[in-house]
């Protein structure tokens, strides 16, 4: 028996891999992580999951954007365990981040609203119940 | 149809963009495709293939069949067998590479080094401990290498010892014939210089 039968490969090595990937919530996690200045440890505690549940959660497809945002984000919240309100003010937090050092306002008004509900606590509790959806909206 | 039902499920619901359906996919088939792909390089090769290599090959052909799902034809291929395939060749274009480049370099510590031209006149081994501060070498050294021996090996590399009797001490191998001795401590060398190696290029590569 080689000692490939031993080897252990492990998600979090694909997660690390996928941070390059735009499409998936590992880059949103990453940049988000750098610009909060927050370890593993902490991100799990903001989003109230499992540190262990962080590379499924990595390895999720960005959410898209109205009118998925809210389902996307309450099914990647099942799947990981992670509070869907805190989900959604993560993945709009890095959002802005994403969007103001790419260097242009391609974002927007929903830009303008995500960065809004970043900084607004109210708007935390509001992301649970109809915000998340109603922001995307307004911003069309 | 080639692929099984629950694998043309999953691919429907990646083509759908389906938030969660890479991830549960990734969690289902990710270990069999390292161990497949392992096994699919090693019987090719004949020899012993580096996993970690392997594991990243898997990795870059999971994310890439996420980014085109279409490009996979459930008609042709069972999608295990299209993923191990594609991290196949993935792997192989990566050993490949490794191959090339230590052809062009020296061959580090050993032996034969005094033999081979170094265009610098120090080792790859030397080149790396010279970019990068003795801290930063310690916290690669501890988290690339897990056994202790490993480590000892490794610090006795840096500091250049060349005797094969110090190797074979720490290897535990001193009751066997001096030629299977320096077979062994050879092995062995090659073993970590290959990983010192890739250690230094994925450095410079995040640097």
């Amino acid at each position: 028996m080689g000692e490939h039968e031993h080897y252990q490969p492990s998600l979090t090595r694909l997660a690390s891999l996928a941070t390059s990937r735009s499409s998936l919530m590992s880059s949103l996690m990453k940049l988000y992580r750098e610009r909060e200045g927050m370890d593993d440890e902490q991100l799990a505690a903001f989003l109230e999951c499992d540190p262990g549940a962080l590379p499924r959660l990595a390895l999720c497809r960005r959410p898209r954007q109205a009118p998925d945002f809210r389902g996307d984000i309450e099914a990647i919240a099942a799947h990981t365990g992670a509070d869907p309100s805190r989900l959604a003010k993560m993945v709009r937090a890095a959002e802005v981040h994403e969007a103001l050092s790419a260097g242009g306002t391609a974002g927007g008004p929903s830009i303008l609203m995500a960065a809004r509900d970043h900084e607004d606590p109210a708007a935390e509790e509001d992301d649970t119940s109809h915000s998340g959806e109603a922001t995307e909206d307004d911003s069309r | 149809m080639k692929c099984t039902p629950e694998e043309y499920a999953f691919h429907q619901r990646v083509l759908a963009r389906d938030p969660v359906a890479f991830s549960e996919l990734a969690e289902w088939l990710y270990a069999s495709l390292v161990r497949d792909t392992g096994r699919r390089a090693r019987s090719r090769s004949g020899n012993a293939v580096d996993m970690t290599l392997v594991e990243e090959a898997v990795g870059e052909a999971l994310l890439d069949y996420n980014d085109a799902p279409e490009r996979y034809d459930p008609e042709q291929a069972t999608l295990h067998a299209y993923l191990v395939m594609a991290a196949y060749r993935d792997f192989q274009n990566a050993a490949s590479k490794e191959r090339r480049h230590a052809q062009r370099q020296i061959t580090l510590a050993g032996e034969d080094s005094a033999q081979i031209d170094v265009p610098d006149g120090r080792s790859e081994l030397d080149n790396l401990l010279n970019r990068i501060s003795a801290e930063e070498w310690w916290s690669l050294v501890e988290s690339t290498f897990s056994e202790p021996a490993d480590r000892q090996l490794v610090i006795m590399l840096a500091n250049g010892v060349r005797a094969t009797e110090s190797y074979a001490k720490v290897l535990g191998i001193t009751g066997l014939p001096t030629e299977e001795q320096a077979r062994e401590v050879k092995r062995a060398k090659d073993r970590l210089l290959k990983r010192l190696k890739r250690l230094g290029e994925s450095h410079d590569g995040r640097t």
